[in-house]
């Protein structure tokens, strides 16, 4: 049986360019003024359901300021994480805060007022809810929603579908429409894993040397399960 | 040419591609405690381990999986080395970045390190601000109203005549109400008028830390020494004191210490002192000497008031229209208010529109369709009851005459409209009905709302006042 990528393949890494705003536009100029210059507010919190593409900004924002040589701490939480800097950082980004357990709740509370009265650093916390819904302590919730919040909006089916036709464009690769609504129906429907198995289904397409339908879609998806 | 994107960028999505593939045990135990080192050379990153044992285990399982991704990201082939943390110290320091971003996966070393370590010590003479007063909280941009008017006249008689009004003068109140601004604003005012006082401002987050750092580096004495040696010290959220004795203790001596010398003492609190958890009696009793005084959330009229003032400070023009909109549905605290005035402003700059009701409702959407979903079935059932006249109790109850089915049957309709809750929820929130009853309500009401344009109206009056 023919060995496939699928299961090796880094998606690309996440990028603003790459990000496929649907309607989070205005997020997205939000982000860029940041990594500009041209935005005054260092604190932002972006809250959405699993794959709307919180990470993705937040390892983007990261990506940039690192390339910059910025000093930047990227916290992806677990119950436990510590928020310790080794030195001033520059930028601060953290992942799914709602994973924090009291303690470390606390010691993001501390960094976030440290930032606050001391620091000059950009302060990029995401979770999965709006600041008030989040089952956090109080004192915390209320700093999260002192800055600019932005819900960020999941990409509609219509909007997938573009998406998954540009990338495949960007591939050469011909993608009926009909295979697109079976990807929609039958796979994850997140967009990481949308593109993910355009990517496997490219490789798969070219290794048995046929065009994409839906009996190949159904194919690979015996042959990856 | 394309060039080469940074490894860093790499080993940041190599990570996210591992915590997703492996389990939370293995990622934590094998790739969260790898640390990439690329400050020497970009060809030959160095991932560094933090002992043999993850060294070998990383080379035998992962390293080749590493590689191979590298390889499809760069598009060339790259060689990872991996190396341990003792022989990588040794041989190249971390560029600050580094360290920095690895921060994150890396379990701290000294688990009592305070989680921000980049605070000077107490009393440090090369302190640049040793007050850590924040200048821009003063009583002139203090927004005050029948929620704050007597902690705001408590705290200009407390700033006026330190150590003598009020000893302690103590806040308390809910989140995001002023409280700090109010202190810092007296600590400014006393710095105003006598900048020899020696003042200082400190989280008791901080306060704890400090207590614990004296303790490790058996500084006791010049810890008494400072802060006895205060005018004024204000001790913000003394909550985080509940369960700390030791902290406690310090801080009573300190206490003591400035009271008796006429030297002035400000706390703030999120509950009454007889309320706090975990805090000694005779700390509690002596917060109650001075003057204890509460800050309530803002009314409307308060938080509209704040707008303004927030607006005019950072020049931006607010019509009061529109503040009274955000006011009106931003209810909780002040930093969530001031947060939606943010968000209004940066849409308004994004379309390039002034701000106008219609931008602040269209900016805001987000926000108040969160709070809409908030709302709770009681209040639905309560709400309906007050404007059909009828007893809330009628809403679980057996009866089934029309004076009362159709207001119950308009509170369903409104709860399938306004709340998330499944069907059998609602049904068991009006007295355990079936799913199928919930359902015929609803439907019922969007048929009269088609055809009887006085349910109609009564429908989107209840939404509106439902939704505030």
């Amino acid at each position: 049986m023919k060995q496939l990528l699928l299961d090796i393949a880094p998606s690309p890494p996440p990028t603003l360019a790459n990000f496929v705003p649907g309607r989070n536009i205005e997020l997205l100029q939000t982000l860029s003024n940041v990594v500009a210059g041209l935005e005054r507010e260092r604190f932002i919190y972006l809250w959405g359901g699993a794959g709307c593409g919180r990470t993705h900004l937040l390892q983007a924002i990261a990506g940039i300021c690192m390339r910059r040589k910025m000093n930047v701490a990227y916290f992806s939480c677990a119950p436990e994480t510590e928020f310790i800097a080794s030195s001033e950082p520059h930028c601060v980004t953290v992942d799914d805060v709602d994973r924090l357990n009291a303690k470390a709740q606390i010691s993001l509370f501390n960094l976030y007022n440290h930032i606050r009265d001391e620091g000059h650093a950009l302060l990029l916390v995401s979770g999965p809810a709006a600041p008030a819904q989040l089952r956090l302590r109080d004192d915390l919730i209320t700093r999260l929603g002192w800055g600019l919040v932005y819900q960020v909006h999941e990409l509609s089916d219509e909007e997938k579908i573009k998406a998954m036709k540009c990338h495949a464009l960007g591939r050469g690769l011909d993608l009926p429409q009909e295979v697109c609504d079976y990807l929609l129906r039958h796979g994850r429907r997140d967009l990481p894993s949308l593109m993910a198995t355009l990517d496997a289904l490219d490789s798969f397409s070219l290794a048995n040397q046929r065009k994409v339908t839906i009996p190949l879609v159904r194919e690979l998806f015996q042959a990856v399960s | 040419m394309t060039t080469m994107p940074a490894v860093d960028t790499f080993w940041l999505s190599c990570l996210g591609y591992f915590e997703k593939e492996l389990s939370a045990q293995q990622f934590n135990t094998w790739i969260k405690p790898l640390r990439l080192d690329s400050s020497n050379d970009a060809s030959e990153p160095i991932l560094v381990a933090p002992n043999r044992f993850v060294m070998q285990w990383v080379k035998d399982n992962f390293l080749s999986r590493i590689e191979l991704m590298a390889e499809k990201y760069f598009a060339q082939s790259i060689r990872f080395q991996l190396m341990l943390a003792e022989h990588v110290s040794a041989k190249t320091p971390l560029s600050p970045s580094n360290s920095a971003v690895t921060a994150a996966f890396q379990p701290p070393a000294d688990v009592d390190t305070p989680a921000v370590s980049l605070r000077k010590v107490p009393g440090d003479p090369k302190e640049k601000n040793p007050s850590r007063l924040n200048s821009s909280f003063t009583f002139n941009n203090f927004v005050t109203g029948k929620a704050n008017q007597l902690a705001r006249a408590g705290a200009i008689q407390v700033a006026e005549r330190p150590g003598v009004a009020y000893n302690p003068f103590f806040i308390y109140g809910g989140v995001g109400l002023g409280k700090t601004h109010l202190i810092q604003a007296i600590g400014n005012f006393v710095l105003e008028h006598n900048s020899a006082a020696k003042v200082r401002y400190i989280h008791s987050e901080q306060y704890v830390s400090d207590v614990v750092k004296a303790y490790q580096h058996k500084a006791f004495d010049d810890f008494k020494r400072y802060y006895h040696s205060l005018d004024l010290l204000l001790i913000d959220d003394i909550q985080f004191f509940g369960g700390k004795n030791r902290t406690q203790e310090e801080f009573f001596y300190a206490f003591n210490a400035l009271i008796e010398a006429h030297k002035q003492v400000i706390i703030t609190c999120d509950s009454y002192p007889k309320e706090i958890s975990g805090m000694e009696e005779r700390l509690i009793s002596r917060f109650g000497w001075g003057l204890t005084v509460a800050v309530e959330p803002p009314e409307l009229e308060m938080r509209v008031a704040i707008l303004l003032k927030k607006a005019l400070l950072e020049n931006i023009v607010l019509d009061e229209n529109v503040a009274f909109f955000i006011a009106k549905h931003i209810r909780s605290n002040v930093r969530e208010l001031e947060g939606a005035l943010k968000r209004v402003v940066a849409y308004s700059r994004f379309t390039g529109h002034s701000l106008s009701l219609d931008l602040a409702r269209e900016a805001l959407k987000d926000l108040l369709a969160v709070q809409n979903r908030q709302i709770s079935i009681e209040n639905i059932q309560k709400t309906v009851a007050d404007y059909y006249k009828i007893k809330v109790a009628e809403m679980y109850s057996k009866k089934r005459s029309r004076i009362v089915a159709r207001p119950r049957q308009m509170a369903m309709a409104i709860s399938k409209e306004l709340t998330p809750l499944s069907l059998p929820d609602i049904g068991e929130a009006f007295g355990g009905r079936d799913h199928t009853t919930v359902l015929h309500g609803y439907r019922k009401i969007a048929e009269l709302r088609a055809s009887d344009p006085a349910i109609n109206r009564d429908f989107n009056t209840l939404l509106h006042i439902l939704r505030g």
